[in-house]
């Protein structure tokens, strides 16, 4: 065993103690034939297959378990292989990180419109793979909704281009049964790497947009006040350009701002409609940079005392849930106390969009969690607490975003993901669906 | 108490600022690679060869900070870098015997070349003193004292491929008419390469031979072109009433305005690492380049691949980041203008083109380029 068959372990999960010597190999392949190499290697030998992106995930599913595996990394699948800015798409490698595939397509007035606060290392196939997205996804929707087709390659070796219509594939036989179960973008959108390894993409760009934003702070007396107020945003359809919100934060790393608050951006002279339903207090150009930068760092920074850590993340309310967010944070708050974890920072995306298990979208908050880590607890603890919480949210009406945590993801996603790689092959990072999942996952942590 | 390095949420934004990760594009070179491996030594560590891989990967580091710099997490990583160095050196010195011979230079002839320390004013004093007149009576020696003291550092002082920079350096202390002297013989390495190995004390005996050298001279500043050499002697020199400074700072208090050089060629500036990411020093450059009307590019501030030691531990990677950083910041046609003879060393070395920024002013004073 070397370093490198370690460091691969790297990644922003809690789950990140793992069994090395079960990892057989490590490849970071360059090209579609340095993949398949890869994956017959794991297929002769009897491995499992895990897909890895830039690592910045919270699920652990790029960890791979504690399954006999190989591990597969994207981060040297950074060509740009495409632009076409009449037709408007990218095709590219699935290494690619937002903020280098917009480096390359700002200068021509183009855009890739999806912006995870960790765009500079998420990589586009790994943001598809969690169906992740931004603060924009209100505007532009999650990776789905900007993902055009994948190439990707099966365990068995065969390739297979998936895109909104359906499947293609060289292989007539696989693709006339996938096309019977009706596989599209969807399945691969929060698969977690279950189902293949994704080689290719075709992203949809667009103009930059040119318009004149108003940026705004809205405060609020309770968590209530401010779910009704993007309740209203969502009825509204209001043009949100920019939706986040700071539900709680440390004092620490407060910077003198009061939460709930709601940052906003939106075209210039929509205060009028606004003001019908929050008090609005307008943001100057460094106010506005300044909250944001509070707001993308909440993740990244730490108490004075001890550290901070992300034990669940994804709380999803929307419609009952959203209207009545104190009551159901109140209950969320308390549990996590009784546990000993001290609440460090809630924010998230509001309003946002993202999708259910069955592939329906919901529309409200995505709230992130980032606790004080405990003294002395031990992973199967925690893991214990997070299901207790996972409990809770279903009682409140909270869903978790499903794809940003596997053990609580819904029975939906899961039953076909199973149908689907009862077809395609069940050699990908097969732990996820492992009914042993959580105990693996709590000896990580 | 936590360590620096537990504070690391590993979310990843420091792998691809880091010039390892780019060359090699493997995890276990990145920092965010190291620093998990930290987190988890205890599951590592009683394999030996394993301990001793990652000693060895402890100087695969350009010590760059750009991994400090982007960090959100207040994890000092350049610190949490020199204490594992330090460590790694101190638990397996045998493991590190490629450099004794730099250690045993410093220690016996306090440079970096195992040269006679009598040779530091000599290989640039035969080639310069026509050029100007004078320069021998610049040199230290015991009694003399002037205003600025020029410490030049072991590249400068030994390196031919530096005479141009230093014709130029000298060239322009006489313009502006500045009371100097330089420490010749007297002066011992700065320090900074046993730093950078994590031998604070062999460090601190070179530096007390070069604070009692400056304040002797009563010299209210102490100027040099090397980043390197500033560090040690603005942070840890311990001197008294007399400020450092880099000679980009120096020239720019000097020179309200300069002459304008006459450019004939494409140009772009380097920022060195220890320059602008750790010293902080980013204005008085561009403040130069400004008055003397050069159009340039910035190029991207990443490292060239010759600090912290690399190309000493791991010249092939050390090479690899140059090459990359050529290519990328598409070199060819361009001088690359910086301010570091380490860097110089690094860009000659690749066969790229470069000026240090003295040279620019060299040659506008003079009236236009060579």
């Amino acid at each position: 065993m070397k370093l490198r068959d370690i460091a691969i372990g790297a990644n922003a999960s809690m789950y990140y103690r793992m069994d090395f010597k079960k990892i057989r190999g490590v490849y970071y392949p360059k090209t579609e034939a340095d993949v398949l190499a890869a994956i017959a290697f794991a297929r002769e030998n009897g491995y499992d297959v895990t897909p890895k992106g830039g690592g910045s995930g919270l699920s652990g599913a790029c960890t791979g378990g504690d399954i006999d595996r190989i591990m597969m990394s994207s981060l040297q699948m950074t060509e740009m292989l495409a632009i076409s800015k009449d037709m408007g798409y990218v095709d590219v490698q699935p290494g690619l990180t937002p903020d280098e595939i917009n480096a390359v397509l700002e200068p021509m007035g183009m855009k890739l419109h999806v912006a995870p606060s960790s765009r500079d290392i998420a990589t586009v196939g790994g943001i598809l793979s969690t169906d992740g997205g931004g603060n924009d996804t209100w505007v532009n929707g999650t990776m789905r909704d900007n993902t055009i087709k994948v190439k990707m390659v099966t365990y068995d070796g065969r390739r297979l281009t998936v895109s909104h219509e359906g499947v293609k594939s060289d292989d007539s036989e696989l693709e006339a049964e996938l096309n019977n179960k009706g596989m599209t973008i969807n399945d691969i959108a929060s698969s977690h790497g279950t189902l293949g390894f994704i080689t290719e993409l075709k992203l949809f760009i667009r103009p930059l947009v040119n318009e004149t934003l108003a940026g705004s702070l809205v405060e609020f007396p309770d968590y209530d006040a401010l779910g009704q107020a993007v309740d209203e945003i969502i009825k509204r359809k209001s043009p949100i350009r920019y939706g986040e919100t700071i539900v709680t934060a440390h004092p620490d790393v407060r910077e003198g701002f009061n939460p709930p608050l709601l940052i906003l951006q939106y075209p210039e002279g929509y205060d009028s409609e606004l003001s019908e339903f929050v008090d609005v207090k307008k943001l100057d150009k460094e106010e506005l940079k300044r909250m944001k930068d509070v707001r993308l760092k909440l993740p990244k920074r730490n108490p004075k005392k001890g550290v901070q850590f992300a034990l669940f993340e994804g709380y999803g309310f929307h419609e009952e849930s959203l209207r009545k967010m104190q009551s159901a944070l109140d209950e969320i708050d308390a549990l996590l106390q009784s546990h000993d974890l001290v609440p460090f920072a809630k924010y998230g995306h509001a309003p946002s969009k993202w999708y259910l298990g069955d592939n329906t979208a919901a529309y409200g908050i995505i709230l992130h969690s980032r606790e004080i880590r405990p003294e002395g607890k031990t992973g199967t603890e925690l893991l214990q607490i997070l299901l207790d919480i996972v409990e809770r949210c279903e009682s409140l009406g909270v869903t978790p975003k499903p794809e940003h945590k596997w053990p609580f993801d819904d029975k939906t996603k899961s039953a076909r993901l199973s149908e689907l790689r009862k077809i395609i092959g069940q050699g990908f990072n097969s732990f996820i669906l492992d009914e042993t999942c959580n105990g693996v996952l709590s000896s990580m942590v | 108490m936590s360590s620096s390095y537990d504070k690391c949420v590993r979310c990843g934004s420091c792998v691809k600022f880091c010039p390892l990760f780019d060359a090699v594009g493997e995890e276990q070179f990145s920092p965010r690679g190291k620093i998990y491996l930290l987190q988890i030594m205890d599951q590592i560590e009683d394999d030996p060869e394993l301990a001793k891989e990652f000693r060895q990967l402890l100087f695969q580091c350009t010590l760059c900070g750009r991994c400090s710099e982007v960090c959100s997490s207040d994890v000092d990583l350049l610190k949490v870098w020199h204490e594992q160095r330090a460590k790694a050196v101190e638990m397996a010195p045998e493991e590190f015997d490629y450099l004794d011979a730099l250690r045993n230079s410093l220690a016996n002839v306090a440079n970096i070349y195992g040269l006679d320390p009598e040779d530091r004013a000599i290989y640039w004093l035969d080639e310069l003193e026509d050029d100007i007149p004078g320069l021998g009576d610049r040199v230290y020696e015991k009694g003399k004292t002037a205003d600025t003291m020029v410490f030049l550092g072991c590249l400068m002082s030994f390196r031919g491929s530096q005479m141009d920079v230093l014709r130029s350096l000298f060239t322009m202390l006489e313009e502006v008419g500045e009371d100097y002297l330089v420490m010749g013989a007297e002066e011992n390495c700065c320090g900074h390469p046993l730093y950078l190995m994590g031998d604070e004390k062999g460090a601190a005996e070179l530096r007390q031979h070069n604070k009692s050298v400056i304040e002797d001279a009563q010299a209210k500043k102490v100027v040099t072109c090397c980043p390197g050499c500033l560090i040690q002697l603005r942070e840890y020199h311990n001197l008294e009433k007399v400020e450092a400074l880099h000679h980009t700072q120096f020239f720019d208090q000097k020179m309200a305005s300069t002459p304008i050089y006459e450019q004939t060629e494409e140009l772009a500036y380097h920022d060195p690492c220890e320059l602008h990411r750790i010293l902080g020093i980013k204005t008085e450059p561009r403040s130069l380049l400004k008055k003397l009307g050069v159009k340039y590019r910035e190029m991207e501030a990443s490292c060239c691949g010759g600090g912290g030691l690399l190309r000493m531990t791991d010249p092939g990677l050390s090479d690899i980041i140059i090459q990359a950083r050529a290519a990328k910041e598409k070199l060819k046609d361009t001088v690359v203008v910086t301010a570091c003879p380490s860097c110089r060393e690094q860009l000659l070395a690749s066969e790229n083109r470069t000026k240090d920024i003295v040279e620019l002013l060299a040659d506008a004073s003079k009236g236009g380029a060579e």
